[in-house]
This record gives structure tokens, sequence and C-alpha cells, in this order.
């Protein structure tokens, strides 16, 4: 009975919204010289997420194995009437959280990292490299690595590795390799290695080490988020929520996810587009990484070595260094085209939300709810707050993605500022 | 019969060898010419074409106008290959020489995207100057596009295999095409970008291409002047496409 009830609700198929976009995706640029920045990613990308990547299908199977995958490491996660937080704030609608933190890995990041390990697998390579902010997208990817028996190395942005030494400590029990970011072992960390041993780091500077590493090394690199295929994967955590919420006869009236690349949200949210146009949806950032306040839309690196190649989004330059906050996997310049497009065309409203409210927001829904959730998380819950807040007497069904736990992250109760 | 495109750089290498090879084309085989006219930022090529614009030699009025007028001589269709954010400045003037050129459309890759609240009002004013917009599509174009803009215009598809000249990236033709075809009807269909083999020809025709372009392919023989080279690689794709049909 329990497996039929996820088989249920587990698709067969991920979802991928560019065919039904408003307006045409613009396609990644290559601004290399010599050879092609898009050429470059046959060398270091499973082929078939090269496929899904660049034919666009609006359904894609999702492979048998990767789904009992799913099931294996906790999927479908629940959806979960927030009683107790309706109760404190005295709303009368109701509030649905959706609790990528009940994975194994701890957020939604496997999600995508099954099927990348899967098909790295398949195709015979011979390890896997990634970069890592908060550490849940490295710990994804070292599990998803184990159960395919490949090698994994992590570049993980140096500030994370020293706020959350557990991360560290699970990946490398998963069996991978960690290498704080700026590091001295590839040409793109080695330019701030050498400004400063001590060099924060960020996304953009792990994303270009690790990418110039599996091309050294001939291993597959692990997209973490941003590009489309990493995001049509996480449909799934938006395909489970409507089959959840028609199983209890509800319907969602707002939606609310926290973005940095953009795929918790993107896949919680897109799902649901076509059928809902009257939703009011809302993604949530870090005030000390405005991308969508204060970034612009243009093209720009995905990486800040700019190996990879551009895309069309909304960044705040992909040299931006921003600041120590918490929420490590909020700390990147852009989000993927396809959120930024919508974003840009007004269908998804963007708000800013500071650390501090963060603080405050996961401590209601810890002491409602009892669950620690993630920093990054924390921008999803605050902006709920602040929209039931705004909107007290209507009713409504919120639904908010709570894309991991953090019961790795306690620092930032602690008012650590580094 | 499958149609076959070719396109070139104008300019490029040389206005004296683009002369000598357009020369060589002959109309029973070649379906279609496109003039990619050299741009500040030809953003959607790949490296191969982009060397051929910021390489291309500058004509000059006279000179340009003297080879369309040739190009329009062979008789066989023209289409202009130009970045929409070339000709905005002055569209009334560019409009203005590619019809009196004889020229029968004009493809803009970068409409549609980079300058979409504009491009309905851009391909109407285009249609009325009694140019045919191309429309330009690719797997990633959405269904709401595809269908407007199949609606304002009434000409073959230029359909883009690859998300940009020269490169092959790995990917599922099938459900890119179909959904086009499922909105497109009937129009046919000119596959492009990423063509650089018989394989290739033979793979667009299984998925229902109704012809090709190639340009980044024939670069390499305008680069060496070898004739020979450049008829008999017409001479092959012509045959791949016959292949299936
Ligand atoms: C728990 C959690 N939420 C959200 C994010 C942000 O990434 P994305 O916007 O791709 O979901 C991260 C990234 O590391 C994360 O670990």
């Amino acid at each position: 009975m329990l497996e039929s009830y996820r088989e249920e609700i587990i698709p067969e198929k991920w979802y991928n919204i560019i065919p039904d976009l408003p307006e045409p995706l613009p396609p990644p640029l290559d601004r290399s010289k010599g050879r092609s920045s898009i050429d470059l990613l046959n060398d270091i990308v499973p082929k078939e997420i090269l496929k899904q990547e660049f034919s666009f299908s609006r359904y894609v199977d999702i492979p048998d194995e990767v789904r009992e995958q799913y099931i294996q490491i906790g999927r479908p996660t629940p959806l979960v009437r927030a009683r107790n937080l309706e109760k404190r704030l005295d709303y009368r609608g109701k509030i649905f959280f959706k609790f990528e933190g009940a994975t194994v890995t701890g957020s939604h990041k496997i999600n995508t990292a099954i099927p990348q390990a899967y098909y790295a697998a398949q195709e015979g390579s011979s390890g896997t490299v990634t970069e890592t902010g908060a550490g849940q997208w490295g710990t994804a990817t070292a599990l998803a690595s184990s159960l395919y028996s490949l090698p994994c190395t992590v570049f993980m942005v140096r500030i994370s590795y020293q706020q959350k030494p557990g991360r560290k400590v699970i990946m490398n029990t998963y069996g991978a390799d960690v290498i704080p970011s700026p590091s001295d072992m590839t040409g793109s960390g080695l330019k701030f290695f050498k400004e400063n041993t001590n060099h924060p780091g960020s996304l953009g500077i792990a994303i270009s080490e690790a990418v110039e590493y599996a091309m050294k090394k001939n291993l597959k690199y692990m997209i973490g988020s941003v590009l489309n295929s990493a995001i049509t994967h996480q449909s799934i955590i938006g395909l489970e929520t409507i089959k959840q919420l028609e199983l209890e006869g509800e319907k969602a009236d707002s939606l609310i996810g926290c973005v940095g690349g953009g795929s918790n949200f993107s896949g919680f949210v897109f799902p649901f587009l076509n059928d809902h146009e009257d939703m009011d949806i809302i993604a949530s950032t870090a005030e000390e990484v405005p991308k969508f306040t204060r970034g612009e839309y243009k093209y720009d690196y995905i990486d800040s070595a700019g190996i990879l190649p551009q895309l069309r989004m909304f960044s705040l330059g992909a040299d931006f260094v921003p600041p120590k906050i918490y929420s490590g996997g909020l700390r990147y310049h852009g989000a993927s085209p396809s959120l930024s497009l919508l974003v840009r065309n007004g269908r998804i409203k963007a708000e800013d939300v500071s650390q501090n409210e963060v603080i405050d927001a996961l401590k209601i829904f810890a002491g409602t709810q009892g669950i620690i959730a993630a920093p990054e998380s924390g921008h999803a819950i605050a902006s709920a707050l602040r929209y039931i807040k705004a909107n007290k007497n209507e009713k409504k069904t919120v639904v908010v993605n709570v894309s991991g736990h953090g019961l790795l992250d306690l620092g930032i109760f602690e008012g650590k500022r580094e | 019969m499958k149609d076959l495109y070719l396109y070139f750089t104008m300019g490029y290498p040389d206005m004296d060898t683009l002369e000598r090879f357009i020369s060589l084309i002959n109309a029973d085989k070649v379906n279609g010419i496109e003039i990619g006219f050299p741009s500040m930022d030809p953003k959607y090529d790949g490296p191969e074409i982009r060397k051929s614009h910021s390489s291309a030699v500058d004509p000059g009025r006279e000179r340009m106008l003297e080879f369309l007028k040739i190009l329009g001589m062979k008789n066989i269709p023209l289409y202009s290959l130009q970045y929409y954010s070339d000709i905005c400045s002055d569209i009334e003037e560019n409009l203005a020489i590619l019809r009196e050129s004889g020229f029968s459309g004009i493809i803009v890759p970068d409409l549609t995207t980079d300058y979409f609240k504009d491009s309905e009002k851009v391909i109407d004013h285009i249609e009325e100057s009694g140019l045919d917009f191309i429309p330009f599509f690719s797997a990633s174009s959405p269904d709401r596009v595809i269908a407007r803009q199949c609606s304002l215009t009434s000409s073959w598809i230029y359909y883009g295999i690859q998300p940009s000249t020269g490169i092959n990236m790995p990917m599922d033709m099938a459900p890119g095409v179909q959904r086009i075809r499922s909105i497109a009807g009937n129009r046919k269909m000119i596959f492009g970008f990423g063509i650089r083999n018989e394989d290739h020809v033979r793979e667009a025709v299984r998925n229902g291409a109704d012809g090709i372009a190639i340009g980044t392919i024939l670069l390499k023989y305008l680069e060496s002047n070898d004739k020979n080279g450049f008829i008999d690689l017409v001479e092959r794709m012509r045959v791949a496409l016959n292949d299936n049909s």
C-alpha cells in the first residue's frame, strides 16, 4: 500500500516549461574566440543530459531506475498543512509546505543529482566533479555518485567550508573528496588563491574550478542549478505537489519559494503555470544578493572565469562576490534564463529578504512546525509570512516550498557574523 | 525534391573570391542563397561564421550593389540574413536595397528573442514592404510564438537545429520538429545550423526537413579557393538530400 501511494504521487515524466513560455528563450551564447564554449559541454556533461538540455521536449521520461532511486531517497516528499503556523499567525486561510528537506541528503538537490549520476554511469564515465555553496548540492552529488560507484570531487566555496564542517564530513562519508575553493588546483582558482589564501570564494568561482577540473581529469561535471536540464529534473517537486493538493481536494492560490540559481523554485512553480493563470507567485531572494531587484537582465557568464557559455538572465555580474551570508545557496550572481524571463515579464514577482528577517522566520517556523529549515528556505518562509500578513483577510491557500533542512546550518542562530 | 540553400557572408573572404564561387552555383542544384551581411555582433553564430563576419572585406556601397545585381541575375531566390541590432536604425533603406536587388525575403535571427515586444510590428512592416519575413524557429520556440508568427507570414520556415551555427550538440530532433509541424501545418521547413556532413543531411530529412541550409562547412573552400572541392561538396549534399526523398 505504501509503495502504491508513492507510485501514484511520483510522476512518470519530468516537465520542461520552455515550449510553454510566453516568449522565446534566448539561446546560450558563445563568446569564445577559439573552441565554442557550448561545444565544450560535450566533453564534460553526459550526452543524455545535453540531449535534454537542447531538445526542449515538453515531457521527458523519468527512467524506471531513477524513479526507484527517488523512492529510496525519500520521495515523494511530504506536503504538510501547517496548522500550527496558521494558528500562531491567526490566519484564516491555509498554509501548506512542501518539505524537500525530507530527502536523505536534506534538500531538493538530490532530485537532479540522481539522474545526472545515472546517465554519467551509463555512459561509462570515470567520475564526477562539481561545486557547492551551502554544501547541499555537494552532498547530493556525493551520494548520487556513490549510488553509481563513481568517484566524486567537490569544490566547496571556502566560506561555507569554514562555516559548515559537518557538510564536509558527510560528503567524505559518502566517499567524495572536498576541496575548499578558490584552490590552487585550477587556473581559475589559483588567480584568487594567490591574492588571498583565505578568499571566501563564490559559486561563480567554484563552478569555474569544477569545470576546469572536469576538462583536465576527463570527469563529468554535475550541473547544480541554472541550466534547464537541472530545472526540468526539479519539476518533480511541483508535479508531486499538484498531485498531493489534488488528493487533498485543495487548490493553491499562491506559491512561494527561494531562489539561488533558480532550480528549486522553478521546479516547484513551473508545473503549475499553465493551468493556474491567476496565481500569485513570489520568488524570494537574499537582500545581500539582489539579482532580480538590482541586477540587470542581460547576457552574462554562468561562471566567474567565463569558461561556460553566457546566458540571458538577471545578473549582478559574473565577478560579483556576494557578502558572507549564511544562505550559501543563494550566493550566486544570476538565475536561470527561464525564471529570469518570467520575472522580467511580470508573471513571477520577486522580493528580497534580509538575513535578520530570515532568522526570525526560521524561528517562527521551528517553534510551530518543529522544522529547522535551511537558511535558503528561510527566505521562502519569510516571504510567506509577509504575504500572509498582507493578505490576512483573504483566506488564500498559500503553498511554500521548503527546499531543505538546516540542521547543519545552526551557526545562523548563534548570531555569528564573519 | 528537397531544397538546398547555401549561406555566404558578404565580403568574405573577399569580394572577388565570393563572386567567383557564386558563379559556380547552378540553379538546378541550389534552391536558395542566403547572404549574411557582416554584423557588429553576430551573436547567434558559432566561432567560424563569427570570424567570417569580423574579417569580411567591406566592399563599399557601389561594389556591394554591383555584387547584388550579379546575384539577382542568377535566378535563384535570395535571402538576406541580418541581425535586427544592425538594421533597426535604417530599416527602410535596408529593405529598399534588398527589394531592388531582387531579394525574396529576410531572415532576422535575433528579432524574436531579443526584440520580442517589437517583433510583430517589424514582421508586419517587412511583409508590407514586399519581402517575405522568414520565421526562424528552433526546438525552444514556444507554441504561442510559433502560432503567431505563422499567422503573420506565409513563406517557408527556417528551423535552427543547433543553438548556434557550426556546433553539434546531442539532441533529439523529433520532438521540436513535430511540435512545430503540429502548429505550422505543411509549411516548408528548411533546417540549418550545424549541418556538416551527409549523415547530418540524412538525419534532417528523416526528421521531416523539406530542405537544408549549409554555411559553416562552405567557409573552408572559400578560404582555400578550392572550387572543385566546393562543387563536389554541393554535389554530395544534393545526393544525400535525394537519398531519402
Ligand atoms: C536548501 C537550498 N535551497 C535553495 C538553494 C538555492 O538553489 P536553487 O535556487 O537552485 O534551488 C540551495 C542551493 O544550494 C539550497 O541548498
